[in-house]
């Protein structure tokens, strides 16, 4: 049941709607809990036991660093022994409890998800398992260790009711594919069971339209020419395998932030607020502000548990020491920033999916951001010298087009069928760069004349609306302020241009949902 | 608080650093210099700063860092 399925829009949401709205509040939590797990069982079937089991080992954990941690106060109070040894002690314990529900829950990331893919790399002949992995489970394993490492940490206490744990993991928009939720962000609305108010509804359909909007009429449409362009880029000139790749980013960010779209909108319905993962991503001057807008959630995961950890542990602490006597400050926190940030690409190229054109996604994107870091300032003194205003309008358009073509030639890779056939489609783009059979190709590999101008349209409002957000004007807000009249109109000429210029029916494959086979 | 304005004046900040009160939020710190940042808070106050305290309440203002300084001085 995807998000943009009949059933979810038309059948599940609003029945969970209903029934919520009709129950008291002590009991709306449950039926949010009752519907993310049907919902799950539609999906992975008996595959739930193991998102249960990972809900059962943190919320196990989590208690259990919590009685540590009440023994260590108590300890700390009758002040017998030195403080210092007591701290040290207790924490150690909790580090073993952490370790373990670590392994335990990575080890079913790995078995689902890497196994296969590592066996290959090391030529193990045992039989290859053909299995499917529980939906979600990357998402909701990063929500899991966020948990964990923020009770190691002391960040919050640890839940006791179990109920809310289940939910927060389980969440049926969040679980197939996020955004990646911290406990102490949603656990206030995800279980307060506040009523459904019109504006909060009017806001999510809004926002569920929007989502639609950007999947059914851009996304869809493009479709076929991807899949064409990708499976037999053989026999395409360079400038149509760009075009493909072009296509291809546009299709990966209205699929997946409409998506983000659906699932904030139908939380927003029940009142529960969900971070944004997308804060418009093409309007990105270089790489590193590219990630930062670019499934966000997904980025501070990794910065505050994977960067800030690597960049300040002991080892590479001593080597930056080291450094910076030799060199100075600045050299020291770039090589800091560099090998905390190879480890960051490294898990996030593998994250995304077990292939070496993963892998190659990942360290393409280390490699220019630390390429960033490394000579960000000498252009900026290069800028300086010949009084060039970088924040010139012309020369952040320069900035904004040079970075779009990194992207474009990162999901060139991340689309590609393997790494060698991502490295051919590169070598083609530039070996075979000729105009000859481009008219013919673009207007015939599933797209005519009428798909364009209507994605043009497309394109063109949510460039308008993405200018608004960028310029901190909400939208909604806005056109909530408008007369009736306006504003219903507005939802009309919304919902009659997916119905009208929705790609579906013959002619058109709608896209799978991308990320959620990560 | 001296010393504190001493290492801010050495990152070079685009912006009035002892007004803002959005430097991580409105992204005048970025990770490297953050990382730096720590690195002579660290050595400067004979502090650590575990990993959980960086988050962007504890950095936005010159103000919080200092509050930060004092607490895990304390």
């Amino acid at each position: 049941m995807s998000y943009f399925s009949i059933l979810y829009l038309l059948a599940f949401l609003p029945l969970v709607i209903i029934i919520y709205n009709i129950l008291p509040r002590k009991i709306r939590p449950i039926i949010l809990l009752i519907a993310s797990f049907i919902f799950y069982f539609i999906y992975s079937k008996w595959l739930v036991i193991y998102l249960l089991l990972s809900i059962l080992s943190i919320y196990l954990a989590g208690l259990l660093m919590k009685h540590v941690n009440d023994r260590r106060d108590k300890a700390l109070n009758e002040e017998i022994e030195d403080k210092k040894k007591i701290k040290t002690k207790y924490k150690n314990i909790n580090k073993l409890i952490l370790l373990v529900t670590i392994i335990f829950n990575v080890a079913f990331l790995f078995y689902f998800k890497y196994l296969n893919f590592f066996q290959s790399i090391f030529h193990l002949k045992n039989k290859i398992i053909k299995h499917l992995a529980p939906i979600g489970i990357s998402f909701y394993t990063l929500e899991a260790l966020s948990y964990l490492f923020d009770i190691y940490h002391e960040k919050y206490k640890a839940e006791k009711n179990l109920l809310k744990i289940m939910l927060y993991l389980s969440f049926f928009p969040t679980i197939v594919e996020g955004p990646i939720t911290r406990y102490n962000e949603v656990s206030d609305t995800i279980y307060a069971g506040d009523k459904i108010t019109y504006q909060g509804f009017c806001y999510g359909a809004q926002r569920i339209l929007y989502g639609l909007f950007k999947k059914m009429i851009i996304a869809d449409r493009l479709n076929i020419f991807v899949k064409i362009v990708f499976q037999d880029y053989v026999r395409f000139s360079g400038p149509i395998v760009f075009l493909g790749a072009i296509f291809y980013t546009i299709l990966l960010y209205m699929e997946f932030s409409g998506t983000m779209d659906i699932v904030i909108g139908s939380a927003e319905i029940f009142n529960i607020k969900i971070p944004e993962n997308f804060r418009q991503p093409f309007f990105s001057k270089n790489i590193a502000e590219f990630w930062s807008r670019w499934h966000i959630t997904l980025g501070l995961w990794f910065k505050e548990y994977i960067f800030y950890p690597v960049s300040l542990s002991r080892v590479v602490r001593k080597i930056t020491t080291f450094v910076k006597k030799v060199f100075n400050n600045r050299v020291s926190s770039l090589l800091m920033g560099a090998i905390a940030l190879f480890v960051v690409w490294s898990l996030n190229g593998l994250w995304h999916g077990a292939g070496y054109q993963f892998i190659f996604y990942g360290y393409y994107h280390f490699t220019l951001i630390l390429l960033g870091n490394i000579f960000e300032p000498t252009i900026i003194n290069f800028c300086h010298k010949l009084k060039i205003n970088r924040e010139n309008i012309f020369i952040k358009i320069i900035r904004i087009v040079k970075t779009w073509f990194f992207i474009f030639i990162g999901e060139l890779f991340f689309n590609a069928s393997s790494l060698k056939a991502g490295m051919q489609m590169l070598k083609r783009i530039f070996t075979h760069f000729t105009f000859h059979s481009f008219n013919k190709y673009v207007l015939t590999l599933g797209l005519d004349i009428k798909d364009y101008i209507i994605m043009a349209i497309a394109l063109i409002v949510i460039f308008i609306i993405s200018i608004l957000k960028e310029k901190n004007v909400e939208v909604r807000d806005s056109l909530s302020k408008k007369n009736i009249v306006l504003r219903w109109a507005c939802f009309y000429l919304l919902i009659f241009s997916i119905i009208i210029f929705g790609a579906y029916g013959d002619g058109y494959a709608p896209v799978e949902p991308i990320y959620a086979d990560f | 608080m001296e010393k504190l304005i001493d290492i801010f004046n050495e990152l070079n900040l685009d912006v009035d650093f002892m007004t803002c009160e959005n430097l991580v939020d409105g992204r005048y710190l970025d990770s490297l210099t953050i990382l730096s940042l720590i690195t002579e808070l660290e050595d400067t106050f004979d502090i650590e700063i575990p990993t959980v305290e960086i988050i962007p309440a504890n950095f936005n203002s010159i103000k919080n860092i200092w509050a930060l300084i004092t607490r895990l001085k304390g």
